[in-house]
């Protein structure tokens, strides 16, 4: 297998001389062309499924927010009218805001807990392996039941939740997923919960680029645990780092299952966010256009976000 | 338009799929052929869930029966909300089958405007006028679905607990106070920990539906002040505690049918639905054995109240038409076949599997109380068959829009987030800004 | 070795056991109750307060969800979709994140922004241009529909590129003066050296694939073709659900997971770093 895919694509396929050469004998040109004939191999298998089934619908979503389309009739073109819609639309306002709210604290909390996670467990602990699976195992459990236990732990009148803090304090106590100022760290929390050890995966396996020997130097140059993990794991980190935070962003931007089984973006619209939004708009009152441009503002938000974390992860590497 | 986009993009990809043979799965999903091998026709009927749900197939070998050469062939689409996402997917894509049940009315609109409706106003006129929902189908005088069923909200009681408790059974005179005091009395008369004199369900329409059809009010008027007494007359039986509390109803998911079928509840406002399967759960052993009945809804006061008067309720009918990309040979048969469903002889066919129909005449009734198990007192056959049935969505442009404001502004209102006021001068404002 | 006295480091051994295991147990509360809900009679599962010991047990509900429910059919389905959406996510995600990674062409900044951008965009917004297309193919109601929606995401070209980044191009430049081609570096070097990271594109895109309930809810209709999800939600009727047999289809439907999860376990502690790799 692995003789005759570099066979097959090494020098004979392409048509161009080995690799061995050096290569500053020929032009550059040609160098350059081959080299992105060369990358563009890689990327090719991937992409063309890629691009025929997700970036030719995406790209009809940004066309179809600037439509009065309904799912089922003609899509009629609108210009600009959706967008100027929005900025009117007060419940866009409250899911706009909702959404940075989960997404202010869902991002750093998670980040903190999935590493600090992945950095207990990367250790040689009796039951590393235990724990492990342990850790993954809210983002394996059926949606539903973690929605109904976390409900149930919440419940204001019967939850243990509320039990045990009323132990400690007297008054009124937090109303959680039935409350409008405590429903939305409640489905913080739940949150964070479930996604932890799903990125302590993602922190582990970068963990293993770590080299062990690096951290060995720093421990005989004196380097205490804390300054070792600032000046050696974080820094060998940074790719994983920078994918981490990515993802964690953007899942953060558009969370929709489990704020939908938890409080149906309730009570009153004090958990509704952008995702829940678009599918109310588009589902249950078949505006599609119209929520396929609530779709473009919230990709452009992740992109601007995700471009500035880009930008600064490349000033990083330079 | 948008279809013919996708289809252009895919014939273009679909040859590459082809050669890299990845094309092999064959689609049975849209219509099939018509013409059968014996010269029959054959129409496709989507429906939902056929394990629970066996009313498609009864009203198939119903009409089978009775039309040998037409076969009604189901497809199945998933129960719950699921089922519209499925179908409008289908719809969207042209694979949608022949005739569909418009199962949420508050789609209605959108499903005929979309164009995926055929006009069907000669069946609709050719039926009972009687049939419950029948009217309100018409937009701007033409019917594009016809009600084949129609279940209405009715008060289920438990003889047993107002035995225990010493409070009289409802006699059909009940206005929403005379059932507050009820369900107080209950609660303090029934010696058992958490047993309640009454339950409310956390869905919205549980108070906003009898609020609507009660006080006459339209729902796209923008002015909500008629949901107030409604709410305030719940929120006060929740807080002096005969009732659970809606908090603790949603984060422990609650569901009716153990709360009143175990006997947590003396009382439940439910739709009719719910007699087959409280028969059906005590026969099965998952709901205890007692003695319960069925009593009119309470009513907003005595104009309407007793069994000289029709009492007023509310209740969604489930409507049925016909996809308006249907072959033209089989439209015949599919108007026929609506015909059928929604006539007499479909009534009675359902009313058998104990579904009530949206035409109830007096062999539904006998059938309906033919079944084991139903209770017996004229009260219950009063309340199942008479009654003013008003749509908890009436047929508009704006209903699903402003069922989800309505919707946030219940969950307010019963969490005691809002006060009942400010939570309807919000609703009011959100409909104004963003309906419409 | 240290220091320290070895009672102390006991104590703090001992003690941070402690924490770790009830912190498992807490987070294993919602399984547990998934598992004790499963063993209930219907009316039984949701009450208030919670009841966290079935009275009676019902083992039956284990043998009713064989009956009832199609169990095997949907197994093999999820299954079938669950390993053909890995292994091309992961053989075709972990090819292109090399191209991206360590060779370079123009644009290709740009497009793997593009890659990223869409996992930004929710798929219900545009999953009925999507269906109308592999409509169009002939392809809804095939278990390839699900397939091809899920293969090839970005999310592992974007995790597998992240790594190779952090494999240092020193290596890469040894290999392609001992005479590799970029595809012998890729395959030779990169894959082995990449385990943990494919070890985890692998768990999270099969766990995903799983669990994914509108996918399948959208594409397929016929019973034969259900996945696992959309077989348990059918005992969720309109005015009526089993819940207790709902629990026990996902107390069984996790069991797989788990155990790929157990397997794969060993991988993520298996990099660079022990593979004895010098940088």
């Amino acid at each position: 297998m692995a003789t005759s895919v570099v066979d097959d694509h090494d020098s004979g396929a392409l048509g161009l001389p080995h690799p061995v050469q050096p290569p500053r004998r020929r032009p550059r040109a040609s160098l350059k062309l081959r080299n992105a004939l060369v990358g563009w191999t890689f990327v090719l298998p991937n992409f063309a499924g890629f691009a025929v089934l997700t970036l030719i619908p995406v790209f009809l979503l940004f066309y179809y927010s600037m439509t009065s389309w309904n799912i089922f009739g003609n899509a009629d073109w609108v210009g600009l009218e959706n967008y100027s819609r929005l900025i009117g639309d007060k419940s866009f306002h409250v899911a706009l805001g909702n959404t940075f709210y989960y997404a202010a604290f869902h991002i750093p909390l998670t980040i903190a807990a999935s590493l600090g996670l992945a950095l207990l467990l990367n250790q040689k602990l009796r039951g590393a392996a235990f724990f492990r699976t342990v850790a993954f195992f809210p983002y394996i459990t059926s949606i539903v039941a973690i929605a109904v236990v976390w409900n149930m732990l919440f419940s204001p009148e019967y939850g243990p939740i509320n039990q045990f803090i009323g132990t400690f304090v007297g008054g009124e106590l937090p109303g959680w997923t039935v409350s409008k100022d405590w429903a939305m760290p409640a489905v913080i929390i739940v949150g964070t919960w479930r996604y932890m050890g799903y990125y302590m995966l993602l922190f582990l396996a970068g963990l293993q680029t770590v080299p062990a020997e690096l951290h060995e130097a720093a421990r005989i140059d004196g380097a205490g645990v804390w300054q070792r993990f600032w000046n050696v794991t974080l820094p060998c980190l940074r790719p994983t780092m920078f994918f981490v935070t990515v993802m964690v962003t953007i899942e953060s931007f558009k969370v929709f299952d489990l704020i939908l089984v938890m409080t149906e973006g309730g009570p009153g619209q004090s958990t509704l966010v952008l995702s829940q939004y678009i599918w109310q708009k588009g589902f249950e009152q078949f505006e599609l256009g119209y929520a396929s441009s609530v779709a473009v503002v919230l990709f452009l938000i992740c992109i601007a976000v995700t471009v500035v974390q880009f930008l600064y992860n490349k000033r990083r590497d330079a | 338009m948008n279809r013919k986009i996708m289809t252009s993009v895919g014939t273009a990809a679909v040859a590459a799929l082809a050669l890299t043979g990845c094309g092999g799965g064959d689609s049975s999903s849209g219509s099939s052929d018509a013409e059968q091998a014996d010269g029959g026709v054959s129409i496709s009927l989507a429906g939902w869930d056929f394990a629970s749900t066996p009313e498609f197939q009864t009203l198939a070998d119903a009409y089978h029966e009775q039309n040998p050469d037409v076969t009604v062939e189901l497809k199945e689409y998933p129960a719950g909300n699921d089922y519209d996402t499925a179908l409008t997917a289908d719809l969207a894509a042209g694979t949608a089958p022949d005739v569909f049940i418009v199962k949420n009315l508050k789609n209605y609109v959108t499903f005929e405007e979309g164009g995926t409706l055929l006009d069907i106003s000669d069946v609709a006129g050719e039926l009972d006028p009687a049939t419950g929902g029948l009217s309100s189908m018409a937009v701007d005088g033409k019917t594009y679905a016809v009600p084949y069923r129609q279940d209405s909200w009715l008060l289920y009681y438990n003889k047993a607990l107002f035995d225990e408790a010493g409070v009289d059974y409802p006699d059909g005179s009940w206005t929403w106070d005379d059932y507050a005091d009820a369900a107080a009395t209950l609660t303090d008369g029934i010696d058992k920990k958490d047993v309640y004199g009454a339950y409310l369900h956390g869905w919205q329409s549980t108070v906003q539906g009898f609020a609507l059809a009660q006080s006459g009010a339209s729902l796209d008027g923008g002015d909500f002040s008629y949901l107030a007494p409604y709410y305030e007359r719940q929120l006060a039986m929740q807080d002096d505690g005969s009732q659970p509390s809606y908090a603790t109803v949603t984060t422990n998911e609650l569901a009716y049918q153990s709360q009143f079928g175990t006997q947590k509840a003396a009382m439940v406002t439910m739709g009719s639905w719910y007699i087959g399967t409280l028969v059906a759960e005590q026969a099965s052993g998952d709901a205890d054995t007692f003695e319960w009945g069925l009593a009119p809804a309470p009513q907003a006061d005595e104009s309407t109240t007793g069994m000289d008067n029709t009492p007023v309720t509310f209740g969604d009918p489930t409507t049925m038409g016909i996809n308006a990309g249907i072959d033209e040979s089989k439209v015949a048969a599919a108007k026929d076949f609506l015909k059928f469903a929604a006539g007499p002889d479909g009534a009675a066919a359902l009313a058998e599997i104990g579904i009530t129909p949206a035409l109830i005449d007096d062999t539904v009734a006998d059938t309906v109380f033919g079944l084991d198990g139903v209770p017996q007192d004229d009260l219950s056959r009063f309340a199942y068959t008479t009654h003013e049935t008003l749509p908890e969505n009436p047929v508009g442009p704006n209903t699903a829009a402003i069922q989800t404001i309505l919707g946030d502004l219940h969950s307010a209102v019963m969490s005691e987030s809002d006060p009942v006021d400010d939570a309807i001068a919000d609703a009011q404002e959100r409909v104004a800004n963003e309906v419409g | 070795m240290t220091t320290r006295p070895t009672a102390l480091r006991n104590t703090g051994r001992i003690l941070l056991y402690v924490a770790m295991t009830a912190a498992a147990a807490g987070i294993l509360l919602p399984f547990a109750w998934m598992v004790i809900s499963s063993l209930k009679t219907n009316n039984q599962v949701f009450t208030a307060p919670i009841e966290w010991i079935p009275d009676p047990f019902r083992w039956r509900n284990y043998l009713d969800i064989w009956i009832k429910g199609d169990m095997f059919t949907w197994l093999r389905n999820t299954m079938t979709v669950s390993v053909a959406v890995t292994f091309l996510q992961v053989t075709t995600g972990s090819f292109a994140a090399y191209g991206f990674a360590k060779t370079r062409f123009p644009g290709r900044d740009a497009l793997f922004l593009l890659y990223i951008g869409t996992i930004a965009v929710p798929w219900a917004s545009y999953m009925i241009p999507q269906f109308q297309m592999i409509s169009s193919w002939g392809l809804a109601n095939t278990l390839y529909s699900i397939m091809l929606l899920q293969a090839f995401g970005a999310f592992g070209v974007f995790l597998m590129k992240q790594y190779y980044e952090s494999i240092p191009d020193s290596l890469c430049e040894a290999a392609r003066i001992d005479g590799l081609s970029e595809y012998g570096i890729w395959w030779r070097i990169m894959l082995p050296l990449s385990v943990p990271a494919l070890t985890s594109l692998t768990i999270i895109t099969f766990v995903t694939t799983w669990n994914d309930y509108l996918g399948p809810l959208i594409y397929l209709r016929d019973r034969e073709l259900w996945t696992i999800q959309l077989g348990l939600q059918r005992f969720v009727g309109d005015y009526n659900a089993e819940h207790a047999l709902i629990m026990a289809g996902s107390v069984l439907s996790v069991l797989p997971i788990a155990l790929v999860f157990l397997l794969g376990q060993r991988y993520f502690v298996q990099g660079i770093a022990t593979t004895g790799v010098k940088g």
